[in-house]
């Protein structure tokens, strides 16, 4: 029998022989709890072969949070971190789903047909921004919406009229005041950020390239978002007035999907600079590390409130949501 | 192979199906499927075309059809030195092929690249995924209808497919021509060239698809009233749902379509081993993960098992409609917005690991010498970005991949311009490439001819 304790006060007592490795899989076969997390699966990473990670670094312990396997993207914790918001495809449908954290239940965010996705909680976590995608015949027009946890009422919040044009990505700033956004409705898509209550739109970027997936961070002076204006696609960073743009990361392949952590001092992102997407971490001066550390899909990061790196792998099989521990040093 | 009741006879001459159906099958008169199979295939494969076949390096054909149209400038003819309203956000990364570099999305392919070669002057002349798609599955416009609804003049072509099940014949045990997926669609208006067209309602496709949600699906077993595949274990169930079947059906002029579905589904569903073909659940749980348990990578493993069990042209449809999920398909190329973030976060994953373990299962288990697999789409897409951070369709050069079957792998045909509008080289048709793949399995000029068909396209001679 192993004993593991786990970042979030989990600890899983598994028969050591029935977690082994076998081609590359891996069983995780978690036999009780001492915490109630009914969903949550620890993954116990005694693997080998060819899931062995080059550097020989042990892997992280990760937390399991859904099981479905359908493709998931962009999860997004709720401030106290009771649930999370992520967008499922299920055949031909993208739908937002409310994760209970401790219960594991779900429910739909919204009963809307049409697609739904990339969610982010209001910083009171009474609210929350998301893309929706209001189909015409054969013709997707996105735009931001505002939807309140209470009434549950779709209202809409950065739109294009009298074109088709998109707006999407939306994040918060920490006061609550302002989103940030991308749009098409210039001619290509850059990002934008405009108040809540309404009003004009302020450009922030204003370049042929693509601009997108903004993050606000905590201290609300900068927004990270990725950009392919230096090539491929890169993380950049801006203050919220347009000024200040400077480059985060600069290596050979994809960084995308930055999200800060919650005390501002990294950023984590998608990267396939090993040549697979892994989630990495950087400072705002130091090197990038490689969270993840696997040789399936982990994309999509997003920070609990309590530090953990939330994210979606194809490790076990289909996609599904997982959490893995960070601190600073702990990666290489 | 199920025989109803007691042969009567073993002269196929003067039976017609339609007669077979009311005299044999819906009255139990007791012929024999299998002795009817056995007639249709001793008359369909004539001498000639059954040598050709034999000595033919290839003996199956797996065509993914990428429906929608891939772009060219973001999987295998990058443009990383074009200007950034072009190039898009993505590197090329080297392949185990010097100078023939993939994009970073597609890695494993990029290890593989040894095993297929790249088609990079592909061209069409239409934009329009009707006649587009027509073109690449027959590959002429006669009989295509555009998304407004205008035909094409000329009679409709039958689909490569069903060629081969025409020059090869038919089988008792497999249908020579599967698509897997439903039909192919742009918005609501359903696309011309899927099936036999003049060869007849023989020829069509037989079609399965595979739900993640409810595992193998087999349109025509919906006119079996409550039958399954797991369910045609009882000889009097069967019987009692054709003889329904036959009772509503009789007097329609669909008579004959049935026909086909009966033998199909008949010489298919009443043996145990043809129906486990198609139950990919009974590969190891490695070689599913390994082909990725989303609908497109299990359709790859069943076209092998297909392929395996006598199948000898299946179609993988990427999707039934062009358009992706936000434009309210269900997943196809068709890319116009959100084209990098589609691409980035679901297709180029998808083909890039339903492909390689393709190429790798059937290399390992000695078939990807005798079996074709070609990955192409109706046409490209637009090298310069659009104004909803997209790719518009583009006809006039786009790239394919052609692997196996005794074709010369490892390779890059043809060259586009720098910003990859147009071929550079000399262009190549979907004709040209389907006359090559169908040429790899002995169907010459000559033997399509001789069966009373036109030669679409000529050899591309740097694949063989």
């Amino acid at each position: 029998m192993r004993t593991l304790s786990t970042g979030a006060g989990i600890t899983v007592v598994a028969d050591a022989a029935s977690v082994g490795s076998d081609a590359g899989s891996i069983r995780h076969e978690s036999t009780c709890f001492d915490a109630p997390v009914l969903i949550a699966t620890v993954i116990l990473m005694l693997v080998g072969g060819s899931m062995v990670s080059n550097s020989q670094a042990a892997e992280p312990e990760l937390i399991r949070l859904t099981t479905d396997g359908h493709l998931k993207q962009r999860p997004c914790w709720s401030p106290d971190g009771q649930q999370v918001v992520f967008a499922r495809h299920v055949g031909d449908t993208i739908f937002l789903f409310l994760l209970d954290a401790k219960t594991g239940k779900e429910e739909r965010l919204t009963s809307q047909t049409f697609p739904e996705y990339d969610a982010v909680f209001s910083p009171d976590g009474k609210e929350l921004l998301l893309s929706f995608d209001k189909l015409s015949p054969n013709q997707g027009d996105i735009d931001v919406s505002r939807i309140a946890l209470t009434d549950r009422m779709l209202v809409p919040q950065a739109t294009t009229q009298k074109a088709l044009s998109h707006e999407e990505s939306p994040c918060w700033s920490s006061d609550g005041k302002r989103f940030a956004f991308t749009s098409t409705r210039h001619g290509n898509q850059e990002l934008y950020v405009a108040d809540i209550k309404g009003g004009e739109w302020l450009r922030l970027s204003e370049d042929p390239a693509i601009d997108a997936h903004p993050a606000w961070s905590p201290d609300g002076r900068t927004i990270a978002f990725s950009t392919d204006r230096w090539g491929d696609l890169e993380i950049a960073l801006i203050e919220p007035d347009g000024s200040n743009l400077r480059r985060l990361t600069d290596s050979r392949g994809l960084d995308d999907y930055p999200a800060w952590s919650p005390d501002g001092r990294h950023v984590a992102f998608t990267s396939n600079r090993d040549g697979n997407l892994e989630i990495y971490v950087q400072s705002l001066d130091g090197p990038a590390l490689n969270v993840t550390r696997n040789p399936s899909i982990d994309n999509f990061p997003a920070w609990t409130p309590n530090g953990r790196i939330g994210f979606v792998s194809n490790r076990d099989d289909g996609f599904d949501l997982y959490t893995v521990e960070w601190r600073a040093g702990s990666s290489k | 192979m199920l025989s109803i009741g007691q042969i009567r006879t073993r002269e196929c001459r003067g039976w017609t199906r339609r007669e077979l159906l009311r005299a044999g099958m819906l009255s139990a008169a007791g012929v024999s499927l299998a002795d009817l199979l056995r007639c249709e295939a001793a008359e369909s494969l004539g001498q000639e075309a059954g040598d050709n076949a034999r000595k033919a390096p290839a003996k199956s054909v797996i065509l993914l059809w990428l429906w929608g149209g891939p772009s060219h400038l973001d999987s295998f003819d990058m443009k990383p030195h074009a200007p950034v309203q072009y190039r898009g956000p993505y590197s090329p990364i080297a392949s185990s092929v010097p100078g023939l570099d993939v994009c970073e999305l597609l890695p494993q392919l990029a290890r593989r690249a040894d095993r297929y070669s790249i088609i990079r002057s592909l061209r069409g002349t239409s934009n329009d995924h009707g006649i587009a798609g027509t073109i690449g599955l027959t590959g002429d416009t006669a009989g295509a209808a555009s998304l407004s609804g205008q035909v094409l003049p000329g009679a409709l072509k039958p689909t490569h497919g069903s060629v081969v099940s025409k020059i090869l014949g038919f089988s008792p045990t497999m249908p020579r021509f599967l698509t897997l997926g439903g039909h192919l669609h742009q918005g609501k208006r359903a696309i011309k060239g899927e099936g036999g067209a003049a060869l007849g309602a023989m020829h069509d496709p037989f079609r399965l698809d595979y739900d993640p949600e409810k595992g193998i699906q087999i349109p025509h077993l919906q006119l079996l009233d409550g039958l399954s595949p797991s369910g045609i274990d009882s000889r009097e169930r069967l019987l009692g749902a054709v003889d329904q079947l036959a009772r509503r059906v009789d007097q329609s002029a669909d008579i004959v379509r049935l026909d086909q579905y009966y033998q199909q589904a008949f010489s298919l569903l009443t043996k145990t081993g043809a129906r486990e073909v198609f139950d990919v659940q009974r590969e190891p749980e490695a070689v599913r993960r390994r082909y990725g348990k989303f609908r497109f990578g299990q359709c790859c493993l069943l076209a092998r098992r297909l392929v395996e069990s006598g199948a000898r042209f299946v179609q993988v449809n990427w999707s039934s409609h062009v358009e992706p999920v936000e434009d309210g398909g269900d997943g196809g190329w068709d890319m116009h917005d959100r084209h990098f973030q589609q691409y980035q976060d679901r297709h180029a994953w998808m083909l890039d690991q339903a492909a390689s373990a393709l190429l790798d299962d059937l290399a390992e288990r000695g078939r990807l010498s005798d079996t074709v697999v070609v990955a192409v789409g109706e046409f490209g897409r637009t090298p310069k970005i659009n104004n909803k951070s997209g790719r518009d369709h583009w006809e006039h050069c786009y790239s394919g991949l052609v692997a196996g079957g005794g074709l010369r792998a490892g390779q890059v045909i043809g060259a586009s311009d720098r910003l990859g509008e147009h071929p550079i080289t000399r262009a190549f048709t979907a004709a040209d490439l389907f006359s090559t793949v169908l040429g790899q399995m002995g169907i010459t000029t000559t033997t399509l001819t001789t069966n009373g068909l036109l030669p679409q396209g000529s050899v591309i001679e740097e694949l063989v």
